[in-house]
């Protein structure tokens, strides 16, 4: 699904953020990426979603090597990727409901065939009361579960998730983790950057630990 | 088949309070994805009604001079004249009289018109006023209007050598001086016109170009969010270019609706700056009538679509570009 070859990044002359990673994302697979703070987390999660190229390397995104494809079919390989950002990235003049109906919505579908798919969503993540509120009157939490219903709305076929239980409280991070888990059993890769301890020894899957700019697989927690 | 995982999850939603899950006001999932007012403000609104606003005027005018033209045209294209002149020891009048016998036998002529003296003296009246005595102390050559026949017009060359061996002292003008003149007028208006209809044009462009930078930079988060959502560049134009569209359009019709009613309100409005019936009455000998037809009228819409095109075009090639330049 997705393979890493050697890739390093930096950012303009400074030090490697991340240095010869080899990774490979095989479908229905589910991995929590943790680090120390600075560690590259967010940089390999942005990596793996294409918004950045890396210093050297290549990065295989759906057989496509990413560091090579046209802007129009990166939008393409996009739309099988949700990501979830750790400052959640909604849009402050669209409702609740249509900011998690945006990827339906420049994939050119109607509004009547993902009407109740979207409400769904969002009654299920506990935003029902709040689908027709705007950005800014939701809380933290709020925001965090409207951004995951977004990135989850398009049914990914892998799911990159930045610190997404950062902002809730451990009862809704426990229900998220359980959307998350559910996603994946449907065939949905998952990877969720995290520095939850807790959360992770909720779920019985290999670590993959970013340590001074060099990824490796970490033991299981329980 | 995710809807109905979800829904069978062991774990219920967080929320019941069904009363609130009534999708009221899910008609607003229309609401634009990138908000008017961050991409066109009211100012760039009147300077695009005014750059309409010019390029109807132009083109209104150019068309109008245009159409004048073509009527003082056709007029002299249809009449030739035959001067003759004063001969000492002749008689003009029966000279006058011979030449009209003879151009009415000449093919190609459907009216013989001689002019008489007091025609000719009417002719020279804005020069020389009304002074029958300065008139008659002039050698006034008298004039014979020729009508053509349209359909069947006369080899001007030929009429002329004929006229010329006939008679002496008689003149035949066809008028080619003035139609060269009336064309070179017309072509310098036209060009004129088309020079600053151009240049509208362009700073329209320029206008727009640094709109949709602005736009672009103010909306980059949305931009940012879009790419992350899967949207192609396309898609991300399409919905800059929309608001350039209606941009153009309101502007548009502002500044072709305030060109229109100037083309209707002309006589009110040379009234009063001034101007009385001889002035309106100049004007309309200058340029005929001031107010536009329905071709004019026509005009000035064709005027308005280009500039709401032009709007719509440069922005999306202006996103395009700031995209490309971002990839």
């Amino acid at each position: 699904m997705i393979r890493l070859e050697n890739v390093a990044l930096r950012y303009g002359r400074g030090p490697e953020i991340l240095q010869s990673v080899n990774l490979h994302i095989r479908p229905g697979s589910f991995h929590f990426l943790t680090g120390p703070s600075g560690a590259g987390k967010t940089s390999l999660l942005r990596l793996l979603f294409m918004s950045m190229h890396p210093t050297t390397g290549i990065i295989y995104v759906f057989g496509q090597n990413a560091t090579r494809i046209s802007p129009g079919k990166r939008a393409q390989l996009r739309r099988r990727v949700g990501i979830v950002f750790q400052d959640f990235r909604l849009l402050d003049h669209l409702t609740t409901w249509e900011n998690v109906a945006l990827p339906l919505r420049v994939i050119g579908k109607r509004i009547s065939d993902y009407k109740e798919d979207v409400t769904d969503l969002l009654q299920w993540v506990g935003l029902g009361d709040r689908m027709y509120s705007f950005p800014s009157i939701l809380s933290g939490g709020e925001k965090q579960r409207a951004a995951i219903a977004r990135a989850v709305i398009g049914k990914p076929e892998l799911l990159l998730a930045d610190e997404p239980t950062g902002n809730v409280d451990p009862q809704m991070a426990r229900r998220l983790l359980r959307l998350f888990i559910e996603l994946n059993r449907l065939g949905t890769s998952v990877i969720i950057a995290t520095h939850d301890y807790e959360l992770m020894k909720q779920f019985n899957t290999p670590r993959l630990e970013l340590q001074d700019g060099k990824l490796q697989i970490a033991d299981k927690l329980r | 088949m995710r809807k109905s995982a979800l829904q069978n999850s062991a774990n219920p939603p967080l929320t019941d309070r069904a009363e609130f899950y009534a999708p009221a006001r899910q008609t607003r999932a229309a609401a634009p994805i990138v908000p008017a007012g961050s991409v066109t403000g009211r100012s760039l609104t009147v300077v695009i009604a005014i750059m309409c606003f010019l390029a109807c005027l132009t083109a209104g005018a150019v068309y109008l001079v245009n159409r004048s033209a073509a009527a003082w045209f056709e007029d002299i294209a249809s009449e030739v004249t035959i001067q003759i002149l004063p001969i000492e020891n002749t008689n003009i009048d029966k000279r006058s009289t011979q030449v009209a016998l003879f151009l009415a036998r000449q093919p190609g002529i459907s009216r013989v018109r001689p002019l008489s003296v007091k025609d000719a003296a009417g002719l020279l009246e804005p020069w020389l006023g009304k002074s029958a005595k300065a008139l008659s102390a002039l050698p006034v050559p008298r004039l014979i209007a020729l009508e053509i026949d349209r359909s069947a017009p006369p080899d001007m060359q030929v009429l002329s050598a004929n006229i010329e061996n006939s008679f002496r002292g008689v003149v035949l003008d066809d008028h080619r001086h003035w139609q060269a003149q009336i064309r070179t007028v017309t072509r310098s208006l036209a060009l004129g016109g088309i020079a600053v209809l151009v240049l509208v044009g362009a700073a329209t462009t320029a206008i727009i170009v640094s709109a949709t930078k602005s736009a672009m930079s103010s909306n980059r988060e949305i931009v940012e969010v879009l790419h992350f959502v899967g949207a192609t560049d396309t898609f991300i134009a399409r919905e800059f270019e929309k608001h350039f569209l209606a941009l153009g359009i309101r502007a548009g019709l502002f500044g072709a609706g305030a060109a229109a009613a100037v083309f209707l309100l002309m006589p009110i409005i040379t009234q009063l700056v001034g101007g009385n019936a001889v002035t309106a009455a100049e004007i309309r000998r200058l340029v005929g009538s001031t107010s536009l037809d329905i071709p004019g009228y026509i005009l000035l819409a064709i005027v308005l679509v280009v500039i709401s095109a032009l709007c719509m075009l440069t922005s999306r090639y202006g996103v395009y570009r700031i995209l490309h330049s971002r990839h």
